[in-house]
């Protein structure tokens, strides 16, 4: 490239890489202290910030818990041959959202109800005839389409009744909805608070080297060549603090997780290694990204100034 | 090679740094503007390197007309004007070769075009053997060295001195003079603002004076002062 002196400039953007990456290690240890600061704000509110995500994550597997128990109950009072129940057995299975269909034949259910009263009551002598109906109990894949199967099941001529409980997934269909964007909305504000606080944090790093900034726009440096070792700088702080708060995350979690599987058995404590590597690498990169962005603001406000 | 047309700089502040100036400097000249403190000198520097702006007339350097460049552009302007600052403005976290190495480094420049020039410049300044010394080290006249060593490196076509011996003893003054005289001799436009009036007297070069912002005195072969 000629520029409009006539002299030429040769680019080497392999070799301003190193530059940059060289410039921005030496930054990290030039000031050890404002370093070690700024990785441990990061670490902080990383740390924060991923037990809040993991937070939400376990709410949504409780909630998702208590909506995948609700299910839907199906009654034919005629007679069903064990063929004319298959049928119908498929048929329901194949209806969307359904995710599982068990029959319960009208013959197994008065026995099964005639054992658990045995000794307490001597049925036989009221009841001469079978009352109980031939019963389809059908789980759903999610709460959100119980009332649809319903609707398609009661669709179905030959059977009598559907009952499912409308009013309490209506509820947990809210506490889901309420969840999700609750949820969505304060990992956000938390995002913005965290990024607020790296960008300041590392804008600390930058306003010591001030003077720097200025000599190196004086000698013909770019606002690019002065502003990427920040960048990188940035980043190298983030994943120091990412990593370090997934340390923290990860063995912290781990204990809890134990001690609340342990504590109450009923909730549904989200332990499902892919999920939490996701997370963990969720926060890491926030980090990385959060240093980035970090870096580019701080080092930006201060080369309009320079 | 430069040329100030009418130029007037106003500060916010009430203070008129330079009226009306109008200066022609050939290429491969060396001129000394002199004046007392508070005269322009500096301000008219600055305006060649595009750290002011005039609030009137205009500015060329190499037939660029210096005012009329956008921010992206300015980086280019002054990796063709070397500058040579009072205070040195040296990089104190990195060593005498980083230091002059870094005005190559902001250009692009391969590794090894880096380490030949900065090397060379070094070389003709006579600060090799300091190469690794960080500017603390240094003595004011090796850091003054070491600030021109960075100001040539990049081989620009004009050299701006803004008093390169105000903190040096008259030994180490002359030192850097004769520096900038064999630079301007390798075909580098050369512009020194000084108060030394004894290097003035003793280089006999052209003179130029501004008082109150304006040029009083434009001199070839000239004196500190007029009546001399």
């Amino acid at each position: 490239m000629i520029n409009s002196w006539g002299c030429i400039i040769t680019m080497s953007s392999v070799s301003n890489f190193e530059f940059f990456l060289v410039e921005a290690i030496r930054g990290v240890f030039r000031s050890p202290l404002m370093s070690f600061v700024a990785i441990g704000i990061v670490t902080v509110t990383l740390t924060i910030f991923g037990f809040f995500l993991l937070g939400v994550v376990n709410l949504g597997n409780i909630v998702s818990d208590m909506g995948a128990k609700l299910d839907i109950t199906s009654y034919v009072n005629q007679d069903l041959t064990a063929h004319e129940a298959a049928d119908l057995q498929i048929r329901l299975s194949k209806i969307d959202g359904v995710e599982l269909v068990n029959y319960y034949s009208k013959n197994d259910s008065w026995k099964d109800f005639k054992e658990d009263y045995a000794g307490k009551l001597d049925l036989e002598d009221v009841i001469l005839e079978n009352p109980l109906p031939n019963t389809f109990a059908i789980k759903v894949r999610n709460p959100e389409v119980l009332p649809l199967v319903a609707a398609s099941i009661s669709k179905i001529k030959i059977i009598d009744e559907v009952r499912y409980s409308g009013k309490l997934i209506n509820q947990v269909q809210h506490l889901v909805d309420a969840v999700r964007i609750g949820g969505f909305i304060l990992v956000l504000l938390l995002f913005f608070a965290t990024l607020l606080i790296v960008v300041n944090t590392i804008r600390l790093t930058v306003l010591a080297r001030e003077a720097d900034i200025y000599i190196m726009k004086l000698v013909g440096a770019t606002s690019s060549f002065v502003r990427w070792p920040f960048v990188i700088e940035g980043i190298l702080i983030g994943i120091a603090g990412g990593i370090i708060s997934v340390l923290i995350l990860r063995s912290s979690y781990e204990t809890l997780a134990f001690k609340i599987g342990s504590a109450f058995p009923f909730l549904p404590v989200v332990t499902d290694s892919f999920l939490l590597t996701v997370i963990f690498a969720a926060v890491g990169i926030a980090g990385s990204i959060l240093g980035m962005i970090g870096g580019y603001i701080s080092v930006s406000k201060l080369l309009k100034n320079a | 090679m430069i040329e100030l047309r009418n130029v007037t700089k106003n500060f916010s502040n009430g203070v008129d740094a330079l009226l009306g100036v109008t200066l022609h400097i050939g290429k491969e000249e060396f001129i000394f503007l002199v004046g007392p403190s508070g005269a322009g000198k500096t301000t008219l520097m600055k305006m060649l390197y595009r750290e002011e702006v005039p609030s009137a007339g205009q500015v060329v350097v190499d037939r660029i007309n210096v005012t009329k460049l956008n921010e992206d552009q300015i980086p280019y302007l002054r990796r063709n004007i070397g500058v040579v600052f009072q205070d040195y403005k040296l990089l104190l976290r990195r060593t005498v070769y980083e230091n002059v190495a870094f005005a190559l480094q902001v250009t692009g420049a391969a590794r090894s075009q880096i380490r030949r020039r900065t090397m060379q410049a070094l070389e003709l300044v006579g600060m090799m053997k300091r190469a690794k010394s960080f500017p603390s080290e240094l003595s004011g006249g090796e850091k003054q060295k070491t600030c021109i060593a960075r100001a040539i490196v990049n081989t620009p076509p004009i050299l701006l001195a803004d008093e390169p011996t105000g903190n040096l003893d008259p030994q180490t003054s002359w030192d850097i003079m004769e520096l900038l005289d064999k630079i301007n001799r390798r075909k580098t436009t050369v512009v020194v603002a000084t108060h030394n009036k004894n290097i003035v007297d003793g280089m006999k070069k052209r003179v130029v004076a501004i008082e109150g912002g304006r040029i009083v005195r434009d001199q070839q072969l000239g004196m500190y002062n007029h009546d001399e």
